[in-house]
């Protein structure tokens, strides 16, 4: 497997905010994770490139195996090898990325070796991300760039030292539709063009329903449901997936209410016993609140943490329930 | 019946010479959510501004039943604003940090009513009961409050006044998707029990494709399409309303 996440355990100041994650990503895979605000979807994807902020978070166990090497247990040298240069990282909020004193090309030039063909890579990766006038005009700095294109250039500074596996968390959010449909072609193309390996991370399960060839849900720390996107779409196995699902808004159901998940998202601190979902779930029986399910296998690739799955599956998603 | 009709409105920021709304025509009938999409800076929040009389427009008129707001004394823009309130984007920006929520929507009933205290209460919880907010919150502030919950503050802030036409200015955009389906359904639920009349700013096209009855679709400060949702989102006639539609579906 070109990279395994296995049994992932984060904490932020001794509260446990991944709670034992695993995921596999395949070579020229393109890997969804979806969840809510505070899932913690995106510390999983920090903590590939070991970015947790230090001071206040720590990775507790697991490892993070890229091509078969621990990520989690290399020396800050070793590291770098991997970071940035094969693994690399487009942040939401394409602005506050950019250095707004240095002009692009300069940022791009930062990213590679001083012995490398620094010019033609750089064309290189202009081109690919569609800033081709940029090529030329050496002299730009972030804040001329319009939102889309400031993310073009975070995209061409992740794939200009030619990663293998490209992060990108919600890199989409900030943009207006039409230009995060071009964004989000770009990615498309470069993983068909580069090979690249992709986890995109991202609320909006619209989105990666579509572009993800499986798709990892997150609810409070872990993953709660796994497998192809058409599946979690038409066939999820748990309730908060179903209940996502039936919360997306589409011209098919206009004026119809929607079968929304009542109450909040918990607090790490407050998490209830058994399962997580248990306060929230429109299908819970006593069981539920004893112990938190494993995540059960229900056909080829397709896994689920919940002990009434097996009924959901069979059921599909029909409005209503 | 027609409740607001904007004619020939023109709002041109100065600075930057480019005009926000462009000679925009625009009728919302009482009882009615009305759709208003576009792209960032395309001029749909400068409409609401200006029909709440927020920011100032150079030409047109802003009929509410009637009058005209642009023309209204500051005296019957202050009785005309209980008829027509608004949401806001971020309710984290529109609620004081340090007032309770309690505190803040009293706040409304002496201003616009001067209520003495236990009557403000009474009226202030009634309204955290409607939008779904048990007493318990009263007494607590708005950082001890989720995004969904904020927002339904908002919500109810903007009912104390008991108003006929409430402009919602991208009220779930900061919302996950799951509060988000919450939000819109207690503003569904709202605007069938209470009669309301709603201008439902979004960029969002699959929410206002589910819970609109005409939408107007906007670019550069002009209306390029208008008609019932059903029809503009299933058969777009101008070229943009069919690129924006494009950008939702990838496949």
């Amino acid at each position: 497997m070109f990279l395994r996440i296995e049994g992932l355990r984060v904490k932020y100041n001794d509260i446990e905010v991944v709670r034992g994650v695993d995921l596999e990503i395949g070579k020229g895979e393109c890997i969804g994770l979806v969840g809510e605000s505070g899932c913690g979807k995106t510390t999983v994807g920090l903590s590939i490139t070991r970015l947790i902020p230090g001071h206040k978070g720590r990775i507790s166990s697991g490892r993070i195996l890229f091509e078969g090497k621990n990520l989690l247990v290399l020396s800050p040298e070793e590291l770098r090898k991997y970071r940035g240069s094969r693994i690399s990282y487009v942040f939401q909020e394409p602005l506050s990325s950019l250095n707004p004193v240095f002009t692009i090309h300069e940022q791009l030039k930062e990213v590679l070796p001083k012995d490398d063909d620094v010019e033609g890579s750089i064309s290189e990766a202009l081109k690919s991300v569609g800033l081709k006038e940029l090529i030329d005009r050496k002299k730009v700095y972030p804040h001329e760039l319009s939102g889309g294109m400031q993310q073009r250039a975070m995209i061409a500074m992740a794939i200009v030292s030619k990663p293998d596996l490209l992060i990108l968390d919600e890199p989409t959010t900030a943009l207006d539709v039409t230009v995060q449909k071009k964004i989000l072609e770009l990615v498309m193309e470069l993983k068909k063009n580069l090979g690249l390996s992709i986890l995109f991370i991202s609320h909006d399960l619209r989105t990666v329903f579509e572009l993800a060839d499986g798709v990892g849900v997150m609810y409070a720390g872990r993953i709660v449901e796994q497998g192809p996107a058409k599946t979690l779409m038409s066939r999820p196995g748990h309730p908060y997936t179903r209940g996502l699902v039936n919360s997306i808004p589409s011209i098919e159901h206009r004026k119809e209410r929607f079968n929304a998940i009542e109450g909040r998202t918990p607090l790490f601190s407050e998490l209830p016993e058994g399962c997580k979902f248990y306060p929230r779930c429109k299908f819970r029986i006593k069981p539920c609140r004893e112990k938190e399910p494993f995540l059960g296998k229900f056909s080829d690739g397709h896994y689920s943490r919940c002990i009434r799955s097996k009924e959901l599956i069979a059921h599909g998603t029909i409005k209503g329930i | 019946m027609e409740l607001l009709k904007v004619s020939n409105l023109t709002k041109i920021y100065p600075k930057h010479k480019v005009a926000a709304i462009d000679n925009m025509d625009l009728s919302i009938d009482k009882g009615e959510i009305f759709g208003l999409v576009g792209e960032s800076g395309c001029g749909k929040s400068t409409l609401a501004k200006s029909i709440l009389r927020l920011t100032d427009v150079q030409r047109g008129s802003i009929l509410y039943k009637g009058d005209d707001l642009l023309k209204a004394a500051a005296r019957k823009m202050q009785g005309i604003r209980k008829e027509i309130q608004i949401i806001f984007q971020d309710p984290y920006l529109s609620l004081d940090p340090r007032v309770k929520i309690g505190s803040a929507l009293e706040e409304v009933f002496l201003i616009h009513y001067n209520y003495p205290g236990p009557k403000r209460r009474k009226k202030a919880a009634e309204l955290l009961d409607m939008v779904g907010l048990g007493k318990s919150y009263f007494n607590r502030l708005p950082s001890e409050l989720s995004g969904g919950e904020k927002q339904r503050v908002g919500i109810a802030r903007a009912l104390a006044t008991g108003p006929e036409f409430i402009i919602c200015d991208e009220p779930v955009s900061s919302l996950d998707i799951s509060i988000q389906a919450q939000i819109l359904n207690l503003l569904m639920d709202l605007q069938e029990q209470k009669a309301l009349t709603y201008l439902f700013i979004s960029h969002d096209l699959g929410v206002v494709a589910s819970i609109c009855d005409r939408v107007a679709v906007m670019q550069s400060g002009r209306i390029v399409e208008i008609g019932l949702c059903e029809e503009v989102f299933r058969n777009p006639q101008h070229s943009y309303t069919k690129k924006l539609l494009d950008s939702i579906s990838l496949t």
